[in-house]
């Protein structure tokens, strides 16, 4: 132990550190200073950038021993006595910020950079933020930012300010209500470095624990010998298979295939797969003990691909799944052959897709702590506080009423925190072991080893056009690369068909779908969910087919495109939709008919389209909200049991505040802020005056969480539908205060007034107090349960199901270094029908950063195997994420649009915005060089394969 | 991910890490930015007793002109080197690496000196280095000396340094009227990115005639690899597009690439031809440049 004296954020502090802490750790552990993050250790992300004499340096890669005598700057030391630093405030104003894990080191570099350059051009931005990466905003919102510091300095003039469209709104845009373009609600505590994630959480008495994985794709466990682990001092307590639950898990309930930790005598299935789990005093020692247990395992052959592993003979992964199939889909609607008949031109293509890990900024973390009366507390960075709870209760067997999440702020998620982890379930069993709190985080590794990113999907497509391209008929048949577990496997299977006919007019259409076990981490739900690469296959397809017939690739997709008021082929019903509109305005935008194949070589421009479901039409289980032990299989009803968005608000006695309480996920797309504006909205109030709270259960009733892209329709309803039970609460108390009739009772900007004389008006407050000196609290309740009846009556037909469609396209232009392959992408053009927009900035901020992600899959992200399935990129400077220099211009539009069946007109755009992207990313390829790459990612090597063959 | 129990010595002279390094031998790192060293302690790609810190020691840092030879000390910064005024003439080609290699934050940390010494075979500086004839200057208890950096990397992550001996500096000559150098370098990703492949190109072009001419190609072979045979084709030619694809010929032939997560040999060993026409063509500029 090193005694030492740092001076941070100007102030002395002693500390003592081991010779080998890091001074990322000594702020964190020792100091207190959470705001700096661990998001990689090794240099990779820059969340932990901080200054050491002014300069921006990885906190993670210096020892703190050597930090006497520099004076180092973190987050907290910013804002001086509470003010927020003009780039502070930089950043929350023109959107720089999103799921905030980025934030504290963006925000640092950008101030060092600022300190000493007041006058950056562009290119210097992106070399001083060039090692922050940001997951989450597609750096737009950090470009204008820092371009626009000045602004914020009162330093000079700055860049105008970009214009997001603010729309007509609703009521006094001060107030912030709906359609307002308002600062994220939670954006001065991530820019501040106050926000609080779960790694951040320090309970007294807490321990730490790890788990130990499997170094073989497919073995059994002969015998675990842990004794050395127990016997290392500061080791409290290590689990094996022997030693938990025989209880499976996983998501989708027919399908509950994972054990806790794998049996003595049972089997791994991948490499990481959990054997045993340890709670030491901190989580070095924890570390240390992993080392120390003994495994006897038996190697088994392994399969690491659909094909393999459907062979004749094939090692089987799970005995219940004949030929490693977990699923297979079979759908046929109309008459294909007939189609296919009469189609002036067929095309049959394959394509390949990619793995894709989400790579949220913020690793996955999580804390329990077992209460006197027996519940459990649990914190947990997930995007799904109720299907974790759910799950909870399943594996521990005790009531989920029994059982509180509490969801602290998350750093991303993007579908990787979607589903209960074994840092969930194992810190709570080694919780119970040792009556302790147990925290939990992965390590970037570990990350990537427990998966559940993007299925890699082989895609067999054919499509038939008429002589006006007019499609006729689409078969699909797609296997998918499911890895050890279903997770969420099944619902992918049926999404990568479902979702085909809903943005194109396809009167034929088959889809044979397998889903398929292999020796790798289990796949999972990732933004677009199934969609993203049989979407990039299809408008592939489509162009090249385009360009057969010389129709021009954007006039064949108006030819097709999907109209309001439709009932697809596949029984799904499509209410508004102003697809076209997209395509007339990014055709418009994007100067495409002085561009397309008027470019010289290297240069390429491409156009893709996509949509999504705003909140998937069913629950992921289906019957009451109960341990499902309790309940036996239930006859599926075509409706919704339970409404799987609920709200409360309770008004303070005062009536100067209201409170609004839900258990909707913020995970950074900004879902507190959307709903915020809505419940204000139908409060009448400024947003300014609602607090949020999201973040506990047993304070927010049940929003099922931030997944299929439900929350700004679903939790919109419920939140708003609690805001009018508020005011129709308060109506006769505000008619006695107005002299007026009940219904003659308006609400809005903090007031009280009669319908058409605004002047009579008294404050909203005063009504709200009138009300509770009468009737005590003032709460107002509010759900959301999706309309009955949703989709069709065959196999199947409720994935694809949602009270409302989004449609977007992508115009992506580019260059190709015809030496080399590398492509660098310049500019985006996009339009999305989202419906009313409830907040435009956030709607760009989606549609900017799912851009900046699509874009990166299609050219750079790919998780690799080595021949015995273990993974060879687990890091992030192995599996390549794009930085601000890869980031294109992004110009994204808003198409007028109201969708009856959301809340003020609203649909979704998180998902949505990702599905066009890697097709016009391909297609702006192939019109650059000449030749299209039907297999992701389209790395610059397998560009100039092809440029190589051409010649 | 946490780093083993270490000593961690922080001498303030020389003799002191000398005596240090030969007390301890192979149980202890020499630490400079740490950019690798933290890394592969985390990682238990290498474990250390005793970590020896080069932070104390004076006269380690920054840059100087000793007559015409440019003297940069082991443990100046990469961003401290971009920085540096002494770059603005006959050695700006080396800002080709500096602005392009690893990002911002890494580059406030990482050093002349752990960029040579860790011997990484993609590292960014040697190549442009090499071309530049630099040497590097090795300190020990009994002495200094010199080693032209061709002759310095055995392997990835060895090179000829003996126990108890502690790079120092590194001295570039004054290249001759006439030179230009240049840096092209292939990343999957535009920030942050580790090279695929990378060619450094040094010409001495006179009365349009190449003199002497030096290639040398980085994370294409085990070390940062002089293909001498390339740059010897070029002397005596003129510097025309036939030349230069000749010398890319030659260079392809003299890589020894691997495949990995990055790119597959035959990638690499593709890339390095264009690579190498690109930095031919960037020295020639400077050649000119140089010699107006």
């Amino acid at each position: 132990m090193i005694t030492l004296k740092l001076q941070v954020n100007g102030q002395p502090y002693h500390t003592l550190v081991d010779p080998g802490d890091t001074l990322l750790d000594a702020l964190r552990l020792k100091l207190g200073l959470t705001g700096t993050k661990k998001g990689c250790n090794v240099g990779d992300c820059g969340a932990c950038t901080v200054l050491v004499d002014g300069e921006p340096m990885n906190s993670c890669l210096l020892l703190a021993a050597e930090m006497e005598g520099k004076e180092i700057t973190t987050i907290e030391g910013l804002a001086e006595n509470g003010r927020l630093s003009a780039m502070q405030r930089a950043f929350v104003e023109e959107g720089g910020i999103q799921c905030g894990f980025c934030t504290p080191g963006t925000v640092i570099s950008a101030t060092a950079l600022i300190r000493k350059n007041p006058d950056p051009t562009d290119e210097e931005i992106k070399t001083a933020l060039s090692g922050n990466l940001c997951r989450c905003t597609g750096y737009g919102g950090i470009m204008r930012a820092v371009r626009r510091y000045k602004e914020y300095a009162g330093d000079g003039d700055a860049p105008p300010k970009v214009d997001h469209g603010t729309r007509p709104p609703l009521s006094d845009p001060r107030d912030g209500g709906v359609g307002v373009p308002i600062p994220r609600v939670d954006s001065a505590d991530k820019v501040t470095g106050r926000a609080i994630y779960t790694a951040d959480i320090q309970l007294p008495n807490m321990i730490h624990g790890k788990i130990l994985g499997s170094p073989y794709a497919h073995a059994v466990v002969k015998k675990v010998d842990a004794s050395k682990a127990r016997a290392l001092p500061g080791v409290l307590c290590v689990l094996t298979g022997d030693d938990v639950t025989d209880t499976k898990y996983g998501v989708s309930p027919a399908r509950y295939d994972e054990d806790v930790l794998a049996k003595i005598g049972g089997k791994v299935r991948h490499v990481g797969d959990e054997v045993a789990a340890v709670a030491a005093i901190d989580e070095k020692t924890a570390e240390q003990a992993l080392e120390l247990i003994e495994v006897q395992y038996e190697e088994l052959p392994a399969v690491f691909d659909p094909q393999s592993a459907m062979a004749e003979g094939a090692p089987l992964l799970h005995d219940r799944y004949t030929k490693n199939v977990g699923t297979h889909v079979k759908q046929n609607f109309g008459d294909i052959e007939q189609g296919f008949a009469e189609s002036f031109q067929v095309r049959e293509e394959t394509f390949t897709g990619n793995s894709i890990y989400q790579s949220p900024l913020e690793p996955h973390a999580s804390i329990s702590t077992w209460q006197h009366d027996g519940s459990l507390l649990l914190y947990s960075s997930t995007q799904v506080p109720h299907y974790v709870q759910y799950m909870m209760a399943h594996v521990l067997h005790i009531p989920l009423g029994r059982i509180r999440v509490i969801r602290p702020t998350v750093g991303g998620g993007f579908g990787g925190k979607a589903a209960t982890t074994p840092l969930d379930i194992l810190s709570a069993l080694l919780s119970r072991a040792t009556g302790r709190p147990v925290k939990m985080v992965y390590s970037r590794s570990e990350m990537f080893h427990y998966g559940r990113g993007r299925h890699k999907q082989h895609m067999k497509m054919k499509l038939g056009l008429d002589k006006d391209g007019v499609i006729k008929a689409f078969q699909s048949e797609i296997h998918l690369d499911g890895g050890a577990y279903t997770s969420f496997g099944v619902a992918t299977a049926y999404y990568a068909g479902s979702m085909m006919p809903t943005l194109y007019h396809i009167p034929n259409y088959r889809y044979d779908g397998f889903r398929v076990m292999t020796n790798k981490p289990a796949c999972g739900a990732m933004r677009g969910h199934g969609v993203p690469q049989p979407r990039f296959a299809f408008e592939c397809l489509l162009s090249m087919m385009a360009d057969d017939m010389g129709i021009d690739p954007i006039t064949i997709r108006k030819r097709n495109a999907m109209t309001p008021k439709t009932r697809t082929v596949n029984d799904l019903e499509i209410d508004s939709c102003e697809f076209r509109a997209t395509l007339d305005a990014v055709e418009k935008d994007s100067g495409w008919k002085e561009k397309y194949g008027l470019l010289p070589e290297g240069r390429g421009i491409g156009i893709g389209c996509g949509g999504f479901v705003s909140g998937a039409g069913y629950s992921i289980y289906r019957g009451q909200v109960q341990l499902s032990h309790e309940k036996g299989r239930e006859h599926f009803q075509k409706k919704s049991i339970f409404p799987h968005s609920n709200a409360v608000v309770k008004v303070t006695e005062d009536g100067e505040a209201a409170v609004l309480m839900i258990g909707a996920a913020e995970i950074g797309q900004g879902s507190d802020t959307v709903l915020s504006q809505m419940c204000a909205q139908s409060l009448g109030i400024p947003v300014s005056k609602l607090r949020m709270r999201s973040e506990d259960s047993d304070i927010s009733p049940i929003d099922l969480g931030a997944y299929s892209s439900r929350i700004t329709l679903m939790g919109g309803h419920a939140v708003s539908r609690a805001g009018v039970d508020v005011v129709n609460k308060m109506r006769p108390y505000a008619a006695r205060l107005l002299d007026c009739t009940e219904e003659e009772v308006e609400v809005g900007g903090g007031k009280v007034f009669v319908r058409g004389d605004e002047e009579r008006s008294a404050p909203w407050a005063e009504a709200a107090r009138k009300y509770f000196n009468d009737k005590g609290p003032l709460v107002g309740t509010g759900c959301y349960k999706p309309p009955d009846g949703l989709g069709g009556d065959y196999k199947g037909a409720t994935v694809g199901t949602s009270p409302a469609y989004s449609f977007g396209s992508s115009v992506c232009e580019l260059h190709v270094d015809m030496g080399t392959g590398k492509v660098d992408i310049d500019r985006f053009t996009d339009s999305h029908d989202c419906g009313t927009p409830i907040n435009p900035q956030a709607v760009h901020g989606q549609v900017e950063g799912a851009i900046v992600m699509g874009a990166s899959e299609t050219l750079m992200e790919d998780v690799q195997f080595d021949e015995r399935g273990r993974i060879l990129n687990p890091d992030l400077h192995g599996y390549l994420i794009m930085t601000i220099k890869d980031a294109p211009e992004i110009f994204s539009g808003i198409v007028e649009s109201y969708e009856p069946q959301g809340p003020f007109g609203a649909k979704e755009i998180g998902e949505g915005s990702t599905l066009p992207v890697l097709g016009s990313v391909a297609h702006a390829i192939a019109n650059a060089t000449g030749v299209w790459i039907k297999d992701l990612p389209i790395t610059p090597e397998k560009i100039l394969k092809v440029l190589k063959g051409k010649k | 991910m946490y780093i083993p129990d270490f000593e961690l010595h922080r001498p303030t002279t020389l003799d002191q890490a000398g005596a240090l390094l030969q007390q301890y031998g192979l149980d202890a790192r020499l630490l400079a930015g740490g950019t690798d060293l933290l890394v592969d302690l985390k990682t238990g790609r290498v474990v250390a007793d005793h970590v020896v810190s080069l932070h104390k020691i004076d006269g380690l840092r920054g840059l100087s002109m000793d007559g015409g030879t440019l003297r940069i000390g082991a443990l100046t910064t990469i961003n401290q080197l971009n920085a540096s005024p002494l770059l603005d003439g006959a050695f700006s080609a080396l800002r080709d690496a500096t602005t392009r290699m690893a990002a911002h934050q890494i580059r406030n940390a990482a050093t002349v000196g752990g960029n040579i010494a860790s011997a990484v075979p993609c590292a960014d500086l040697p190549p442009l280095l090499i071309t530049m004839k630099a040497e590097v200057l090795l300190w020990s208890a009994g002495g200094e000396r010199s080693v032209p950096l061709e002759a310095f990397f055995l392997g990835p992550r060895q090179t000829v340094m003996k126990e108890g001996e502690v790079l120092i500096a590194v001295q570039v000559p004054e290249p001759p009227e006439g030179f230009g150098s240049a840096y092209s370098r292939l990343a999957l990703r535009n920030g942050n990115g580790i090279a695929v492949a990378a060619v450094a190109a040094g010409l001495t072009v006179k009365d349009g005639i190449i003199g002497e001419a030096r290639i040398v190609l980085g994370a294409v072979a085990p070390i940062p690899l002089y293909a001498e045979e390339a740059g010897k084709l070029l002397a005596g030619r003129a510097p025309d597009t036939a030349a230069f694809a000749e010398a890319a010929v030659a260079a392809e032939k003299a890589a020894e690439p691997i495949s990995d997560v990055r790119g597959s040999k035959g990638y690499r060993r593709d890339v390095v031809g264009v690579l190498t026409r690109r930095a031919l063509e960037g020295a020639l500029e400077r050649a000119g440049e140089v010699s107006q």
